[in-house]
């Protein structure tokens, strides 16, 4: 059973030769909740885009579900939400159920039809972002929110093992922020899905996140919350100050 | 990304700069033969074999078309201007096949440049030949009326055909203007120059002689080019009807109807076969050939030959023997 | 009656035919194209394809030869730059079709000439189809409709986003390469049947009209097509009505289309607005 969910190795990555990652080595366990922090420019993205194979990383290995990520298939176990969803979609004519239904994709074998069990489990997944009276409407026609909730719908509808979360609320009303963090609870206590959470968001993620992962090039720190809360270097790092304020929010 | 992009760049102007010094190298070599002769730039090939008939080997004759380009859609380019610049004599069919010769010759600062207007004192035709010499009267009244007020919009409302060549007299009457032009810039060979013109001319009207014979003992009057209409003197001077596809330029697509129309003329006069132009791949020609059964035979508006002919020497009469030969079958000549 | 007759030419009958599956295989491929911001792809492979004429013309091979290996490459070459010099669609096209002109004229030079006029190339005509072109153009609007019914879902996340398909396992690659190739096939046979004209507006015309419309992904798709086959079918007979040529009528009654629907569009904003 507790095979790790992510393994990875003195992984490095160099872009147009400066040090991107170095020596990164870190195991995620099932259930866990991660919340990945760091200064922009730590690398944090460029470590996402290598665990989900969209990036070769320069040395070092990245095993995913007990396997090599290179010859990794079930990427159905794996949601993955970008902080670039918001990118220009003002003209797709895509709608709501459309992108959702993209989401279950990754399950597919070729070729890739929907059926009616499809059809629940993308209905499923709208009543649980409250979007299902908006699933015929096309996507540039959304506010912000509603964007973001059916985004967040597309990466939960295949129920995903591990889902990989890119600052998924930057720019977002409260509403829709305090509804996601309830989903993400939700799914991580209900069926164990482990997540990674990148954010700049510390008071949030301090509510929620079973563990820490400090990036700065290299892993700076990485253990459970409650060490990160009693660790000297963090609070020297961020000031006992804002620690305090995130560990308290834990409490 | 940018190390990358540069490379790229780099890469492709290398490809370019390569591009260019072949180009122009290859031009030079081609200028350095010339030693002294006279220069003559002809525009079509029918001029350019004319000049070759009249000098022999006495001057320089050279034809702007490149072998294989069609001729209504050139335009001259930078390096064409530079060679007119430098030669003693153009040749030119008229304003109407060569539009682009007025502005150009007008921007030139070569003064020693003597300029022929081939159609000089020839009468063209109008649209589709069906005004003919009328038309042209009223264009010289009209022409009086407007000189001041509008020179050049004035073609466009009255296009005319260009193709004179391809009326044996006409023919001759070029040759005519041709020589004077010679002469001019070459005086001391005038008796050459007017011997080969004067038996030019009348291989010419041996040409024109043949033509008259074989189309006076045909069985239809009429023939269909799915072609541009290049071919209304010739039509008019032997005394036959004549349809093409297009207009005096083969630049603009026929209409559905059109092609519509030259079927059901073919199937009404019994036409069992269908003319194609020079250098264009024959698209309608095999359209209409397959609509009628008809058989595809050429009918060379020699405007420009194509590199094969160049290379087998052919001429203005061996083409024009070779489309009598055409139209004698087509005709169902006896 | 008069209608009657006209459909008993052959070439009437050619043009309505191979017209129908070339509009359907340009609507269908245009429309993925153009939401990928890769609208003049038809250009430039149709300047590629001219330069392969000129290559063809200069080893005296047959043109389907050189311009179908020669084509597809530049499609690939179009990708790669994209893909691994991160450029821009139109300025990787831009680089490929000035390519392509290049080489083009320069064979052209090389050459001295030609048998044939070069740029009679590039102009087919829809009244002038034969055979051949017919029945290619059926088997290849064939072969890209199973493309799209068995890799709709992954040509779908490909276009909407491509990293977000490739983290779903979609082989983002495979498609994109499938996409381009069967671009390029199209192209260089719409060209030899229709012409440039023709071939760059329908890959380009009836995706934009249907945009001004969408009503989904599925649906934009399908009226993409739909607007493609009104324009060339609606376009031949107006052209015969009207005693028009054929390719340009159906370009300008394809945009007749798209502004009769933008027009549509704006007033419903409008109305909208009002209310
Ligand atoms: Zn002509």
């Amino acid at each position: 059973m507790s095979v790790t969910i992510i393994s990875v190795r003195e992984l490095s990555f160099q872009y147009n030769s400066a040090e991107v990652l170095a020596e990164v080595s870190f195991d995620v366990t099932p259930g866990d909740y991660i919340g990945l922090v760091g200064p922009n420019g730590s690398g944090k993205t460029t470590l996402i885009r290598i665990l989900l194979g969209l990036l070769m990383p320069s040395a070092g290995t990245v095993s995913l579900f007990g396997r090599s990520s290179l010859d990794f298939r079930e990427w159905y176990k794996v949601g993955y939400l970008s902080q670039r969803f918001m990118a220009s979609y003002h003209h797709f004519p895509a709608t709501v159920k459309e992108i959702v239904s993209m989401g279950l994709l990754s399950k597919k074998r070729f070729p890739k039809r929907m059926g009616s069990s499809d059809e629940m489990a993308i209905e499923k997944a709208l009543e649980c972002m409250d979007i299902v009276d908006i699933k015929d409407k096309l996507i540039h026609e959304l506010s912000g929110g509603q964007q973001q909730r059916v985004f967040i719908a597309r990466t939960i509808v295949n129920e995903p093992d591990l889902l990989i979360l890119d600052e998924p609320t930057a720019a977002v009303d409260p509403e829709t922020r305090e509804r996601f963090f309830n989903l993400l609870e939700n799914l991580n206590h209900q069926k164990r899905t482990t997540i990674i959470l990148v954010t700049h968001d510390m008071g949030s993620i301090g509510k929620y996140a079973s563990k820490m992962m400090y990036l700065d090039k290299r892993v700076i720190f990485y253990g459970t919350f409650e060490e990160f809360c009693r660790s000297t270097d963090m609070s020297s790092l961020f000031g006992s100050l804002s620690q305090h304020l995130i560990c308290h929010r834990h409490e | 990304m940018s190390i990358r992009r540069q490379k790229w760049i780099f890469i492709l102007t290398l490809i370019l700069i390569a591009a260019f010094a072949f180009t122009s190298c290859q031009k030079k070599e081609q200028k350095v033969e010339k030693v002294q002769k006279i220069q003559v730039i002809t525009t079509l090939f029918p001029l350019y074999d004319f000049v070759k008939n009249i000098s022999q080997d006495k001057v320089d004759a050279v034809l702007l078309l490149p072998p294989g380009v069609e001729p209504h859609s050139f335009e001259p380019k930078p390096d064409d201007i530079v060679r007119i610049n430098k030669a003693d004599l153009f040749i030119y069919t008229g304003p109407f096949m060569e539009p682009w010769a007025a502005d150009i010759l007008k921007g030139l600062d070569n003064k020693s440049l003597i300029v022929v207007d081939s159609s000089k004192d020839i009468s063209l035709m109008g649209e589709k030949g069906k005004h003919g010499h009328d038309h042209e009267k009223k264009k010289e009244v009209h022409e009086k009326e407007h000189r001041h007020s509008h020179e050049k919009g004035h073609k466009h409302d009255h296009e005319m055909d260009p193709h004179i060549w391809l009326n044996f007299a006409n023919a001759q009457k070029m040759v005519d203007h041709i020589l004077e032009g010679l002469v001019k810039k070459d005086p001391t060979n005038k008796e050459l120059y007017s011997k080969n013109a004067e038996q030019y001319k009348s291989k010419l009207n041996d040409l024109d002689q043949k033509f008259k014979e074989t189309l006076s003992r045909c069985k239809k009057k009429i023939f269909i080019h799915a072609g541009h209409f290049a071919f209304g003197y010739l039509a008019r001077r032997y005394g036959l009807q004549y349809v093409a596809a297009y207009g005096f330029s083969p630049d603009a697509e026929p209409s559905p109807k059109r092609l519509i129309e030259l079927t059901k003329t073919m199937k009404k006069h019994g036409l069992k076969h269908i003319y194609y132009e020079e250098l264009i791949t024959p698209r309608v020609a095999e359209t209409l050939s397959k609509e009628t059964g008809a058989t595809l035979l050429m009918l060379h508006g020699a405007h420009n030959l194509t590199k094969d002919e160049f290379e087998k020497g052919v001429t203005f009469i061996s083409l024009m023997e070779e489309n009598r030969k055409n139209l004698e079958a087509g005709l169902q000549c006896q | 009656m008069e209608m009657i007759d006209f459909l008993s030419y052959g070439f009437i009958q050619r043009a309505l035919i191979t017209g129908f599956f070339i509009a359907l295989l340009c609507s269908f491929l245009g429309f993925f194209l153009v939401l990928r911001r890769l609208s003049l792809i038809g250009d430039g492979l149709a300047h590629v394809t001219f330069g392969s004429v000129a290559v063809a013309l200069f080893f005296k091979t047959f043109a389907l030869y050189v311009s179908i290996p020669v084509v597809m490459i530049s499609a690939l070459g179009i990708l790669r730059l994209i893909e691994k010099a991160k450029l821009h669609g139109d300025a990787a096209i831009g680089i490929v079709s000035s390519l392509g002109i290049a080489i083009g004229i320069l064979l052209a030079s090389l050459a001295g000439g030609f048998n044939i006029d070069l740029f009679s190339y590039l102009f087919g005509n829809i009244l002038a189809i034969s055979r051949e072109e017919m029945i290619l153009s059926i088997l290849l609007s064939g072969v890209v409709f199973l493309v799209i019914i068995f890799f709709y879902h992954d040509l779908l996340s490909v276009t909407f986003d491509e990293e977000s398909a490739k983290a779903a396992g979609v082989k983002t690659r495979r498609i994109n390469t499938l996409l381009f190739l069967l671009t390029a096939v199209t192209v260089v046979l719409t060209m030899k049947a229709v012409g440039i004209l023709l071939t760059s507006a329908l890959l380009i015309l009836p995706a934009v009209t249907s945009l001004q419309v969408s009503k989904g992904f599925k649906a934009s798709l399908l009226i993409s097509s739909l607007v493609g086959v009104l324009s060339v079918i609606g376009g031949i007979f107006i052209s015969f009505w009207l005693n028009l040529p054929t390719g340009a009528t159906i370009v300008l009654f394809n945009f007749f289309i798209f502004m009769l629907v933008f027009a549509h569009r704006r007033y419903n904003i409008k109305k909208r607005r009002l209310l």
